[in-house]
């Protein structure tokens, strides 16, 4: 590939040269709006869980990088993303979460649409209670609809609508956790949580990715789950992460655990893996649970994490449940004081990006190749 | 419109009460001398049936429809009411 950019050719060198993206990237307002459309727009980006709509009619206004978007459950059990804002003035259509009992009127003209997006009445649009004119025709006015696929509860968007089809886009993801290609169940209100970062969104992606920390900033893990018990995962332009060898079921004083997902391979007896699928969704999956974070970066320096648990069956132990949502609660509440510190790092000046440990930080740099050369391709576009 | 109803659309409008907005605004209708100000009063009934997901949306919507207020297909997955169910269709002429 040819890049121009001399700092991204740095950053795409091998990681044992490389360099990490420079301080702009974290800090400044105009590369958040470049990844906005470079890293977030041309790909699959998750906004969300279908579970936060599980009923019919269910709608949740979603800004996402600044745009306003509507996730709902339409009547006909669709689970869809629309632009947030009507086809007549641009106005915001849904405010704050809620159910949909029959049309989402616009609260400024009452036009209004169905749960599935199209435009079903224009009141007074051809003067005082005439409700159709002949020019308006509103089966080209329904809603903007946001490409999307729901993918292990996540919904993924792609913003550009051109991506490869998500099976296609994601499909060596999809097959390195094929076992895991079964039901899964959201734990319910216990097993959902969000913490606010002081901090750019690559940063907790970058933090996820590698094991090398652990020890350092998850001492309680480390009691059982040494880093020689750890190894990389690379999915170049796509995913990375670790694994571990070592995963123990929780359990409780009754030896009670979680139900297992069926037909596992036994590499899973004792496995688990961790992924940042890029750009934006942190995801693991363990015999017995999973969880997926989407991380929705609100501008430069600050992120929030919306963080749901799994299982295998819909009934499982409440106890159990909320004790397993409160361990990973501490271990992701642990990780945000590096998140916070390293967006503060990026007002040093002169700092280069940082090296990388050449045996470590694989999968780190793995997300920064990726970012860089999407960069730029993007900036290869434009001119 | 009576004082009576205005002042009960008011107070509809005030609690959000969606169903008393769709009776209210119809029986504005029924009242009405004008075929234009029922017109007016039908639009808000359906609009506000419409939000509700209300079975009597449909019947407004034919009503608009006879009266030559309303075009294009039903709306989408509400209930089928029948006309009666709404006291019928009246005509102005």
């Amino acid at each position: 590939m040819t890049v121009i950019d001399p700092i991204l050719a740095n950053v795409q060198k091998p990681t044992s040269q490389a360099r990490g993206l420079p301080n702009a990237h974290y800090t400044d307002a105009a590369a958040f709006a470049e990844e906005r459309d470079a890293l977030f727009g041309t790909g699959w980006a998750g906004l969300a869980v279908a579970s936060d709509v599980p009923q019919i009619g269910d709608a949740v206004p979603i800004t996402f990088l600044d745009m306003p978007l509507l996730l709902i459950r339409g009547r006909d059990n669709v689970v869809r993303v629309f632009q947030n804002i009507c086809r007549h003035r641009g106005m915001i259509l849904v405010e704050a979460p809620r159910r949909i009992e029959g049309a989402i009127r616009c609260p400024y003209h009452s036009w209004c649409y169905s749960t599935q997006g199209q435009l079903v009445a224009t009141p007074h649009v051809g003067g005082p209670g005439y409700n159709s004119h002949a020019e308006l025709d509103r089966t080209t006015l329904g809603l903007i609809e946001v490409r999307s696929h729901v993918w292990r509860d996540v919904v993924w968007i792609n913003l550009s609508g051109h991506a490869p089809d998500f099976e296609e886009a994601m499909a060596d993801v999809i097959a390195r956790w094929s076992d895991f290609e079964q039901p899964i169940h959201h734990g319910g209100a216990d097993s959902r949580f969000s913490l606010t970062v002081d901090g750019n969104w690559k940063l907790a992606i970058e933090n996820y990715c590698e094991s090398y920390h652990l020890p350092w900033v998850h001492p309680g893990l480390n009691s059982y789950s040494r880093l020689e018990d750890h190894y990389n995962i690379e999915m170049d332009g796509l995913a990375s992460g670790q694994g571990t060898l070592v995963y123990r079921q929780l359990r409780d004083e009754a030896g009670t655990t979680f139900p297992d997902f069926p037909g596992l391979d036994a590499k899973w007896d004792a496995g688990a893996e961790y992924l940042s699928v890029y750009p934006n969704v942190l995801m693991g999956v363990h015999r017995d649970h999973a969880f997926a974070i989407i991380l929705l970066p609100e501008g430069p320096g600050r992120t929030q994490e919306h963080v749901h648990l799994y299982y295998a069956a819909q009934d499982t132990d409440d106890a159990l449940r909320r004790r397993n949502a409160a361990q990973w609660k501490d271990v992701f509440e642990e990780d945000i004081f590096v998140v916070e510190g390293m967006q503060r790092g990026r007002r040093a000046p002169g700092f280069d990006g940082g090296r990388f440990s050449p045996a470590m930080d694989g999968p780190t740099h793995c997300f920064h190749r990726w970012a860089a050369g999407r960069l730029a391709q993007a900036r290869t576009v434009e001119a | 419109m009576s004082r009576t109803l205005d002042s009960a659309l008011c107070a509809a409008h005030a609690a959000g009460d969606l169903d008393a907005l769709v009776g209210l605004y119809h029986q504005a209708a029924t009242e009405a001398n004008a075929e234009d100000a029922a017109g007016f009063y039908l639009t808000h009934a359906y609009i506000f049936a419409l939000e509700r997901g209300d079975q009597r949306a449909d019947a407004l919507r034919d009503h608009l429809v006879f009266l030559g207020r309303e075009s294009g297909p039903p709306a989408p997955a509400l209930d089928q009411p029948t006309a009666a169910a709404m006291g019928g269709v009246r005509t102005w002429s």
